[in-house]
């Protein structure tokens, strides 16, 4: 299995469809439109790379998601903004202790996650903003190890959480009640399948197969769930100093990675060899 | 005659008193060398093992063959604060070396093992990654060749680990052999004032 990449959208810089100073999620909604969370403000992509909405968020925004009936979440330090489609602000839920700061956003059947880099913890809410549990906790270090200042989770089909454990070399799995299911991931400095450095891999993406970046070398790679490598998807195009790269794919198995540097979302393919 | 003492001045010097205590040694060092003045220190905005943006380099070790004292008056110093406490810390490992059973790098970074490496609280004898654990420099056996520093930087790990001149160690040369041949100009001098308002530059990790 190889990737090829397609397309670079967005950059540094000024103009629309640009960021100025941070480019830190990305999300996929069910029309192949991709969502960019940078700077302040909330772009969205065609699937041609065009930009067709941008609008504000009240804080530097860290993260966004986007529920199946098109609400937007966007997360931020201490605070989840809720917009609906069309960018215009619907809910905003504030919580100083569960939501220190948002960098992760996700659904399930029953509520919404929340990834508090502040606590290293995924917070369940009901649809409404009730809190239910926390995830991730229950350990003897309290939290996920995520020395790169990033919880980041994604939800599978049937509702399973897959949160990268950095610190631990790890793709964790969970029930939304916080029970953990297993993992993927073992610790290697050059055997591409495991996870180098310090801490990784930082960020997860879940469609048919489990997505995941790196840093130091920034790569992105994809796994199937028994945790078996299938593709290295890219190094090259990184820069070598970002860290922290959101990934997203959409149901074409079209991958999004965030260069946290360049500002760019670099696109890539599959490509049957 | 003598001015009288207020209470103020008192407990002024109480304080002052303490801050020194607390600085160690270092700062006995410095009050000893108050007489030049100024003192070098190295900016590690500067330094090419801990400046931000140089990554894949091999690490610079002037500091340890251009410096006049013995290993090295530039030693390493962990910045606990900072420090992530990674179950593989790419500063102590040689994380590239082969994976041993229990699933770490089997080498050591430091060429001269000044590096230890304990769990903190009790180990997880079924998960060795379920800890935090505590990295301490022997300053002693550190002669500051940069290469835990180099590793430590981001985005590899948090720049925690930094080069500093040891007071103690430093002979205070009027040019600095380090500063003449450092090509980023990161020797520089400074106030003894201002370095002892820089406790972390003083603090010994030991």
């Amino acid at each position: 299995m190889e990737y090829r990449q397609i397309q670079v959208i967005g950059g540094k810089g000024g103009a629309p469809g640009q960021f100025a100073t941070s480019l830190r999620g990305l999300a996929v909604d069910a029309h192949g439109q991709l969502y960019a969370a940078g700077d302040s403000g909330i772009t969205v992509f065609d699937k041609a790379g065009t930009v067709k909405r941008r609008w504000t968020t009240a804080r530097p925004v860290l993260s966004v998601a986007v529920a199946g009936d098109g609400t937007v979440y966007a997360g931020q330090l201490r605070q989840i903004e809720i917009f609906d489609g069309a960018g215009k602000l619907v809910d905003t839920w504030r919580d100083e202790a569960l939501l220190g700061r948002v960098t992760s956003i996700g659904f399930v059947k029953d509520g919404v996650l929340a990834g508090d880099a502040a606590d290293r913890a995924i917070r369940h809410f009901d649809r409404h903003g009730k809190f239910l549990n926390t995830i991730g906790k229950n350990n003897p270090v309290n939290g996920f190890l995520i020395p790169n200042g990033v919880v980041d989770f994604a939800v599978d089909a049937k509702g399973v959480i897959h949160a990268a454990n950095p610190g631990k070399h790890r793709v964790e799995r969970y029930l939304p009640t916080g029970e953990l299911l297993g993992h993927i991931g073992r610790f290697h400095g050059t055997d591409p399948a495991g996870f180098g450095g310090c801490c990784n891999p930082t960020n997860v993406a879940v469609r048919d197969r489990i997505y995941v970046t790196e840093k130091a070398g920034p790569r992105a790679k994809v796994y199937d769930f028994e945790g078996n490598l299938m593709a290295v998807i890219a190094s090259a195009p990184f820069d070598p100093n970002c860290k922290n790269m959101s990934v997203a794919v959409n149901a074409r198995g079209v991958v999004y990675v965030a260069d946290t540097v360049k500002l760019a979302i670099f696109v890539f393919e599959p490509v049957t060899v | 005659m003598s001015e009288p003492v207020s209470r103020r001045d008192v407990l002024h010097g109480v304080v002052r008193g303490g801050v020194l205590a607390t600085l160690g040694g270092g700062a006995l060092f410095l009050v000893q060398k108050a007489h030049g003045q100024v003192v070098w220190q190295v900016d590690a905005a500067r330094c090419i093992n801990s400046r931000l943006g140089d990554t894949g380099a091999e690490a610079c070790k002037l500091c340890t063959t251009e410096c006049v004292v013995a290993l090295s008056a530039v030693r390493a110093v962990n910045e606990y604060a900072k420090c992530g406490r990674c179950n593989i810390c790419p500063a102590y490992f040689n994380i590239t070396s082969a994976v041993d059973e229990k699933g770490l790098p089997s080498e050591k970074l430091c060429p001269r093992d000044a590096i230890a490496r304990k769990p903190i609280g009790k180990a997880d004898p079924e998960d060795p990654a379920n800890n935090f654990y505590e990295y301490v420099i022997d300053e002693e056996k550190c002669d500051g060749c940069g290469k835990c520093v180099m590793k430590c930087k981001e985005p590899l790990g948090l720049g925690s680990i930094v080069l500093r001149v040891r007071y103690d160690k430093c002979v205070n040369c009027n040019r600095c052999a380090i500063s003449r041949s450092c090509p980023k100009d990161a020797l520089h001098q400074i106030p003894v004032e201002q370095a002892l308002r820089s406790p972390e530059s003083l603090h010994r990790t030991e």
